[in-house]
């Protein structure tokens, strides 16, 4: 027995060696709780690249950094543009040149002062070729400062949306800050006049910001903390918000959701977001001298996809069949433009008056891990036009891969691929998808809608504009340059002591109303 | 010896030179960077203005140039997607995946190295069958998912450990279980096997006919002449788990390399992967020099003659 005994000698010395170690790993990091700071925890899917907004990538990034800034103006829930840094300003005649008056009184967070020299400042700051954001800062000709708290912002042309863009996109910084640290300090340990202010930043682990208290927004932040906890798996966000160390957290599947209802202290978000999913035609490189040329063709395609099987089956229902690619949140989105029913008969109807009784063959390509059950959806797609005779080459490509071979205009000439919008306008969207060569990312043009769109453009009076939507919609059922697919839903959750937390139909949200109970 | 370390030490440098060189080419067959940052409503002329601001219509050799010159003074440039020197932003990640690449080691061996003796000293037993089924279990159960269940039942169902993130011991030993789960695994058929070669060797014979008693006999002529294996694979092992764990990393939000090279990749983030590649390459070929070294120590009969 004594033998046994004394043979684990060895790996027990080993043992006690790793408890050691172990202990190490225990004391080096002990936390401490303030229980008297009300402190709102949030989950974002991404790590923010830069809290500098005007750097941002992408929107959890961008939501993270808006708390900290404000615009001139400011867009409400209803995509109404109030005023914000500006009290008010004046529109000349012809819409080119805007005069804002801005509100005294504001500083920033270091104390620097905001005025007109800060609005300037901004403006050149943004308009810098690398700053990956500049084309929206460079909608705007010139930002000149009239007096101390009076700017004159003027456009090339009337641009209706540069109010809006500027609410999205033109984060107001300090200018002896921003020369002192440098872009990069800047983006490290942003400045700005937000209703937050920075605190500290662990990248890849959390952003810690608190509370502004001399916010120009009287009574405004309600909580004391936010902390973003950057946790990139739906599984584990779901966790965290299950155990309750998260308050909030956002991109969850529908499944996911679904588990979450019967989570008691969980309350589940759901609303549906500004993009849109479809299958694109091409009359500008591969899909020249295809049978798609012919309008007819492409309204039968549509008519021979059951895009509500495929909601139902590949997203548990949770999704709006889409129309001329707008959503219901746009200007202009005209509600009596039917979504094309599923009528396959009416399909090879339509393709035997074109000319093609028997169908056709022709390549379709989608991108691959870009979007939640997308691959599937193409492969649905594929199946429902094999049924009126439309034989599909499906290339499933990567994503990366993929989205090159769409600015180079090299897809087949169907593909599949999304676009999402955050102006609460179609406009950028259409442009982008419908601007023929002028846009990176669009294989069709068609001089209708390209007139639609410049006159859009120009238009400043919004019922006008939205007569013009409405117009372009309805042409866009008639002659469709996609075969339209579905608006999606997404998918969040909260803790039942949250108060008032209102994302956005872009996603973003802002955290000065949001309470805890 | 010191022949045989100079040689072994020029060796690696000309190694690391090769990995740059080849990270350098690989990551630009990827695609184009410009195009993933800009806007998607960005017109072409755009993005052309962001790709001249950015340095990307250098022809290759020049950047190629700048890249060398740069890497030999340990400057990665700046990373595109974080817009801040690559190389910092890799060493702030190190400490997090070597924390976690550590205690997974650990726990793999506190585990392996008990249960490997014990089975491959007694081949056929009960014990042996448990050391066979956890070296099968460890090497064959994905990690990812006994990440995703241990989740479940420890943090969300018990609440024991906390759900993601790295502070506190706590937070820790979920991740190191699930990483250290396949060296465990991998350990544990090893040691057992060695152990099972060894006993039949002529100087363990011997050794028990000096009349040595079993457990001197385990410790000082089967247990060193195991080691010997083990760190051999040890050494290799630690080197992947530097290298990060893309799955345990991403799902566990533990703040290191791992999740990063993902996303590098993601964002053809040139000038970050290649900072990457290289910190990794550069663990993997140190670890590799301090195991044939560790021989030395270990075991009398290998020398390194000049």
């Amino acid at each position: 027995m004594n033998t046994l005994h004394t043979k684990w000698k060895g790996p027990t010395l080993l043992l006690a060696l790793s408890a050691l170690v172990l202990l190490f790993f225990a004391c080096g990091q002990a936390e401490t709780t303030e229980p008297e700071i009300v402190t709102l925890r949030v989950a974002v899917p991404t790590f923010p690249n830069s809290l500098d907004a005007s750097v941002a990538a992408e929107r959890n990034a961008q939501n993270v950094s808006w708390q900290l800034f404000d615009s001139l103006v400011w867009a409400n829930e209803q995509n109404v543009i109030e005023p914000a840094l500006a009290e008010r300003w004046d529109v000349s005649e012809d819409g080119r040149e805007y005069t804002f008056f801005l509100r005294e009184g504001v500083d920033f967070h270091n104390g620097e002062p905001f005025n007109a020299d800060a609005v300037v400042f901004s403006w050149e700051r943004g308009i810098q070729p690398h700053i990956e954001w500049s084309d929206r800062w460079a909608r705007a000709e010139s930002v000149e400062r009239v007096d101390e708290y009076t700017v004159r912002i003027s456009t090339a042309e009337p641009d209706p949306l540069l109010l809006g863009v500027m609410a999205q996109h033109w984060n107001m910084v300090p200018p002896l800050y921003t020369q002192e640290v440098g872009d990069d300090g800047f983006g490290a340990a942003p400045v700005g006049t937000g209703p937050f202010q920075f605190v500290e930043w662990v990248r890849e682990d959390r952003v810690v910001l608190e509370r502004n208290d001399s916010y120009w927004r009287e009574g405004l932040p309600l909580v004391d903390r936010v902390v973003f906890r950057p946790i990139p798996e739906s599984s584990t966000r779901m966790a965290a918000i299950q155990t309750g160390e998260i308050d909030i957290v956002n991109r969850l599947s529908f499944e996911q959701a679904d588990a979450l209802e019967r989570v008691n202290d969980v309350d589940v978000v759901t609303y549906p977001i500004d993009r849109v999913f479809y299958i694109a035609f091409n009359n500008l490189t591969t899909g020249i001298d295809q049978p798609t040329m012919d309008p007819r063709v492409r309204r039968a395609m549509n008519y021979a996809v059951d895009r509500q099987a495929i909601i139902d089956s590949l997203f548990g229902g949770r999704a709006q069949l889409s129309t001329g690619l707008m959503t219901s949140s746009n200007l202009g989105y005209d509600p009596s433009v039917e979504p094309f029913p599923f009528d396959p008969d009416r399909a090879r109807e339509l393709l035997a008056e074109a000319g093609y009784p028997d169908g056709f063959e022709i390549g379709f390509a989608a991108p691959a891990g870009a979007y939640t059950n997308f691959e599937q959806v193409a492969e649905a797609v594929q199946g429902y036009l094999a049924e009126v005779g439309i034989v599909t080459d499906l290339d499933i490509i990567e994503s990366g891969r993929f989205w090159d071979l769409e600015a180079e205009k090299q897809l087949p000439p169907l593909f599949g691929d999304s676009w999402s919008e955050r102006s609460g306008e179609s406009l950028p969207r259409l442009r982008g998808a419908l601007g023929g060569w002028d846009a990176s990312f669009s294989a069709w043009s068609d001089p209708v809608i390209d007139d639609l769109l410049d006159r859009i453009s120009v238009t400043i009076d919004q019922d006008e504009r939205a007569a013009l939507y409405r117009e372009l919609h309805r042409y866009m059922q008639d002659d469709p340059p996609f075969i339209y697919l579905y608006v999606p839903e997404t998918f969040e959750a909260v803790r039942s002591n949250v108060r008032d937390y209102i994302p956005r139909a872009a996603e973003d949200y802002f955290l000065m109303f949001t309470s805890l109970d | 010896m010191q022949r045989y370390l100079l040689s072994r030490v020029i060796q690696s440098i000309m190694l690391m030179f090769g990995v740059l060189i080849l990270v350098f080419f690989l990551v630009r067959l990827t695609g184009d960077p410009a195009r993933i940052m800009m806007p998607r409503d960005a017109s072409p002329a755009d993005i052309e203005a962001f790709r001249d601001a950015m340095g990307f219509n250098e022809p290759l050799p020049a950047q190629f140039f700048h890249f060398m010159t740069g890497a030999l003074q340990g400057d990665f440039g700046r990373s595109l997607h974080y817009r801040a020197p690559a190389m910092r932003i890799v060493l702030e990640r190190m400490p997090a995946t070597i924390e976690l690449s550590l205690a997974a080691l650990v726990f793999a061996l506190i585990v392996a190295i008990p249960l490997g003796v014990i089975g491959g000293s007694r081949p056929g037993t009960t014990w042996d069958t448990v050391c066979r089924a956890v070296g099968l279990v460890g090497q064959t159960v994905p990690n990812f998912w006994l990440a995703l269940m241990m989740i479940s039942l420890f943090s969300v169902t018990l609440g024991w450990f906390p759900t993601f993130g790295r502070g506190g011991f706590g937070s820790i030993v979920l991740p190191a279980v699930a990483l250290g789960l396949f060296p465990l695994g991998k350990f544990t058929r090893l040691v057992r096997s060695a152990v099972l070669e060894v006993r039949n060797e002529d100087y363990v014979r011997t050794a028990y006919s000096k009349g040595l008693l079993d457990h001197r006999v385990y410790t000082h002529h089967i247990f060193l002449n195991v080691s010997v294996t083990l760190v051999s694979i040890v050494g290799v092992q630690f080197g992947y788990l530097l290298g990060g764990s893309i799955y345990i990393e991403t799902i566990f939000a533990w703040p290191g390399v791992g999740r990063m090279i993902n996303e590098a990749v993601q964002a053809r983030d040139f000038p970050l992967v290649q900072a990457l590649a290289f910190v990794s390459a550069a663990f993997i070929v140190l670890l590799n020099l301090l195991t044939d070294l560790a021989y030395v120590l270990i075991d009398p009969r290998i020398r390194y003659e000049d």
